[in-house]
């Protein structure tokens, strides 16, 4: 702190002390008439007696945030997976088969397509790359998929498969942010918010909105992803964790008892409920149930959490390793939260920038180990969510923040020891399935080589108007007032894609 | 010249007013007078200049009429009946004050004069009113149900449609841009009203324009006013419609501006301008949703659901404009058989009901019966064993029934293919074996979803590469 600082913050603290009870009174005559009269106002209430004051009408969400309430649309779905590969999987090596790229692999980039474009790494002339992955078409519908996912290969008939997914981020942070909250900065609700905001939970021992990481990292945009921007904190997602307590300090700490617990929560809620007669808040209410909420989430939380009592032959399915952070164990527990009640599970795996700096990131190596890590796991979610019955009221929406170049990335200009792509948003793949889908669609084309859409491009904007629809809203008119203005997910973007819907 | 025409006639609305309160002062004075008969001077006089008043006011009304662009077919009736007004005053002046000079008025009985004047004040002044704030401006404020009542109802615009099958041969003009104009814009732009003397009935009109000149700018919808006005913001004075009109769908505006941009073409085929179907999709009729029976139902009152929702159910309607209901026990896991009654109230609103981990046994199935629309049913991990199942058949919605992870009997399933509606049925972890070779259900045929799908271990799944 500098003299200047000391001396300033002198001259106030003698200002403080110079105030007395005098100034007080003159400064604030007309603050503290207003609060008479306030006060005067409130206790001769000629609508409601002393006795009535608790019987003002109270909508259910006054005092549960999160009790559920009826789509203005008939909806298809009432719950939502979403499984997102943090980093961007190359749609090149999964999804999208392009032969004629095959055939000018290592040929120079034409100078046309690079015209124009911004590239995260990619500098100079890059020379293209053909696909790592060999490929066939599977199922009764024919789609594509490559010999990464052999078993994802098999339950192709289930998805609607969107092949020119376009965005305007080519970093991943701003990237993940308008894939989940419609706008590349800061700020808005994630989709997940948008979805518990308008319907609310119908568990009412479980959160609404849970949030599942693998992979060792959260993603590059940080917990925004998940965050509930402007609409109420309430509708944040929940972080659980497959490893560890599910949520962090859920536990009641040691030495206190279960019934201490519930006794001490008695007792705070009777002062709150006296409290409640006195002014009649409605947030009183609320914090009424929030504590009352918590208490039953502390068992009925860990019991969801937990995979162990599954039978045997689904965890072979999903392939889980229990008591470890992995996709396969998050997939298991989406399903088994979807089944309770829950009504936004997001998945992050992260993992999936193959740039080709090292091993794990090649896209012949690293990326295929990526992909047979999610491949059994996110099958065996769609057969166990089918034979539940649950596929039918149940969205699942697979993608990343964008897709990969069909050029190989040449960081600073130099030749690399493996193979990767660059950062490319332009047209890249994502697959949706579950109730009003479409079953084996496949929407969209990209050129011979995959670098841009042919037809059916759709945006980001698009795909969540589409998943709004499916819930029930018209993402139009589903709005919050904020700043003097309503809000929406797709701002002033976004058309349903009717093509991949049933 | 031509100006202050036009000034005395907009003064018209404010002129009005001097005969109006003349007449009804006299006609108060009259009835105070009715038995003295003391102040019949003071009265003329008063119907005297109700008499100029409303001869100043026809005056206006006239310029008015000739100069803003109104048809006759509109004004004709205000215009012959303030013209009434005005000698009706005359009369009554004539009648009271100068009885000597014409002898036919003295066997004319005041109290007629009166009342007919009373009427025709009212009368000339309504229509006026209709005239400047429409027709439909004092019964607007009004609830839908009065409205209704009154025989006018709210009203609806129907977005035109086109038959998606062939939507390449529908003519834009025709099938959709004329359609958006009458339902839009045609109800001051026609051949009687004319604002800003422009017709957008029909092709000549169009092609005409208005005050301005022409509203079209071929190929150039920017510059066609008639596009230009809908996207100016709702605030702006030259927008169209009015920002108190109903106004055109995004997707509307898009078929004019497409239209414009494609030579305004009044006969060609969609296919033929070689337009994007994106663009028509709005208007292609919507499928009809059928999910859930096709029935109009009662709406369960609020405190009926709040009563169930205090029960501990999980009750919600199916959309807010659907009057079907969704239950759900998932916070109810004690709900047994006796429970049920709590939901008679809501029997016939019913078509979603999961009763999935409860105590239910088969007891459960002749209390079902009884909820006609029932839909989807859920059963899972529950007790029961399927005996009883075929009073079920009766649910004639019935589609998707779940009974996973329950003892349901095999010789039960015969019982279900015979239920009409029922498309699937979810059979995974029950003692049912799954047959070695499942068909694929014929159309119409129920579909066993028997579960169990594995997938094998293949030898990639332990390759690191």
């Amino acid at each position: 702190m500098n003299s200047l600082d000391r001396l300033i913050k002198e001259k106030l603290q003698r200002e403080i002390q110079a105030k007395t009870r005098r100034h007080f009174i003159k400064d604030c005559v007309a603050g503290m008439g207003g609060l008479a009269l306030g006060s005067f106002a409130m206790s001769c209430n000629s609508f409601l007696g002393n006795n009535e004051k608790a019987k003002i009408a109270l909508t259910e969400r006054d005092v549960n945030p999160l009790a559920s309430m009826a789509p203005p649309f008939p909806a298809k779905v009432k719950s939502v997976i979403y499984l997102h590969m943090a980093g961007a999987p190359s749609q090149l090596e999964m999804f999208d088969y392009k032969p004629t790229l095959h055939k000018l692999h290592n040929q120079a980039c034409p100078q046309s397509l690079l015209e124009g474009k911004k590239f995260a790494f990619i500098r100079g002339t890059p020379k293209l790359l053909g696909p790592q992955a060999e490929f066939k078409q599977h199922g009764e519908s024919g789609n594509w998929v490559s010999n990464f996912l052999p078993h994802f290969s098999k339950v192709v008939d289930e998805v609607a498969f969107l092949k020119a997914v376009n965005t305007d981020q080519f970093n991943h942070g701003p990237a993940q942010l308008f894939m989940h909250t419609g706008s590349p900065r800061l700020g808005r609700p994630s989709i997940g918010s948008w979805v518990t905001y308008g319907l609310g939970s119908e568990n009412q021992n479980l959160p609404g909105f849970v949030v599942l990481t693998s992979g060792g990292k959260t993603p590059d945009a940080g917990k925004s992803v998940w965050g509930s921007g402007f609409l109420p904190s309430v509708y944040q997602g929940v972080q659980c964790r497959s490893k560890g307590d599910p949520v962090l300090y859920i536990d009641d700490p040691k030495g206190i008892s279960r019934n201490l617990k519930k006794s001490t929560i008695d007792a705070i809620n009777n002062i709150n409920k006296k409290e409640f007669n006195e002014y009649s808040d409605p947030e009183i209410l609320a914090r009424i149930n929030q504590y009352e909420m918590a208490f039953r989430m502390q068992t009925a939380v860990p019991e969801v959490m937990n995979i162990n009592n599954e039978p045997e032959h689904i965890k072979e399915m999903y392939g889980v390793q229990p008591g470890k952070e992995s996709f396969a164990n998050n997939c298991l527990l989406a399903r088994k939260l979807v089944e309770d009640g829950v009504r936004f599970v997001q998945l992050f795996d992260w993992g999936w920038d193959s740039h080709g700096t090292g091993h794990d990131t090649a896209v012949d190596l690293g990326l295929r180990n990526k992909c047979t890590e999610i491949d059994r796991p996110m099958s065996a979610l769609l057969l166990d969510l089918k034979q539940r019955g649950l596929l039918d009221e149940t969205l699942v929406v697979w993608g990343g923040e964008f897709g990969r170049t069909p050029m190989q990335e040449n960081r600073e200009g130099q030749e690399m020891a493996y193979k990767g792509r660059d950062h490319h948003g332009d047209a890249f793949t994502m697959w949706m399935a579950g109730g009003g889908i479409k079953k084996g669609a496949s929407w969209g084309v990209t050129d011979e080589i995959g670098f841009s859409a042919l037809e059916g491009q759709v945006s980001v904007h698009d795909v969540h108007a589409t998943m709004m629809h499916l819930l029930g809203f018209d993402h139009e008119q589903f709005t919050f007032d904020f700043q003097g203005r309503p809000f929406r997910l797709t701002d002033v973007e976004g058309h349903v894609i009717q093509e991949i819907l049933a | 010249m031509e100006v202050i025409q036009q000034l005395i006639g907009r003064l018209h609305p404010l002129v009005v007013h001097l005969p109006i309160g003349f007449i009804i002062t006299g006609l108060l004075l009259q009835w105070f007078d009715r038995k003295n008969n003391e102040w019949s001077k003071i009265i003329g006089l008063i119907f005297q200049w109700a008499f100029i008043s409303a001869t100043i006011a026809c005056i206006s009304g006239y310029l008015l009429y000739t100069g803003e662009g109104y048809s006759f077919d509109t004004v004709k009736f205000h215009l012959w009946l303030g013209i009434t007004t005005a000698v009706f005053s005359l009369l009554m002046y004539l009648r009271l004050l100068v009885p000597s000079q014409v002898h036919f008025l003295n066997r004319l009985p005041v109290v007629l004069l009166s009342f007919s004047l009373l009427f025709l004040i009212s009368f000339t002044g309504h229509l006026g009113g209709n005239i400047t704030h429409g027709s439909d401006y004092l019964i607007e404020p009004l609830p839908n149900s009065i409205k209704t009542l009154l025989g006018v109802g709210p009203k609806v615009y129907e977005m035109p449609t086109i038959e998606e099958e062939n939507w390449e041969e529908a003519i834009l003009y025709t099938d959709l841009v004329q359609p958006i104009l009458n339902n839009k814009c045609v109800s001051c732009h026609n051949s009687k009203k004319e604002k800003g003397e422009l017709q957008l009935e029909e092709e000549n009109g169009i092609l005409k324009g208005g005050e301005n000149g022409a509203v079209i700018e071929s190929n150039d919808p920017e510059k066609s006013s008639l596009y230009a006005r809908l996207i100016l913001p709702h605030d702006h004075e030259d927008h169209m419609p009015p920002k108190d009109k109903t106004q055109l769908s995004k997707e509307e505006i898009d078929i004019i501006k497409n239209w414009i941009a494609n030579d305004n073409s009044f006969d060609k085929k969609i296919g033929e301008l070689g337009l994007k179907k994106e663009l028509f999709r709005a208007f292609f009729p919507k499928a009809k949703d059928e999910t859930y029976p096709d029935v109009d139902i009662a709406e369960v009152p609020k405190d009926t659901i709040s009563a169930i929702k205090k029960k501990g159910f999980h009750v919600e309607q199916v959309s807010e404009s659907s009057n079907f209901i969704r239950v759900s026990c998932i916070n109810k896991p004690t709900f047994s058989d006796k429970d049920f009654d709590l939901l008679s109230s809501v029997k016939n609103q019913i078509v979603y009901l999961d009763l999935g981990e409860t105590q239910i046994t088969d007891g459960i199935f002749e209390k079902l019966s009884t909820l006609p629309n029932l839909t989807i049913l859920k059963m899972d991990n529950t007790k029961i064993s399927g005996n009883n199942i075929e009073l079920l058949e009766k649910l004639e919605y019935l589609r998707n029934l779940n009974l996973m992870g329950t003892n349901f009997e095999e010789a039960q399933l015969d019982h279900l293919k015979r239920f009409k509606k029922l498309q699937i049925v979810y059979l995974f972890n029950t003692p049912i074996k799954k047959p070695n070779q499942a068909d694929k259900p014929k159309e119409g045929e129920v579909f066993f979803d028997y579960g169990d799908y594995e997938l094998p271990k293949i030898a990639t799944d332990s390759i690191v590469y």
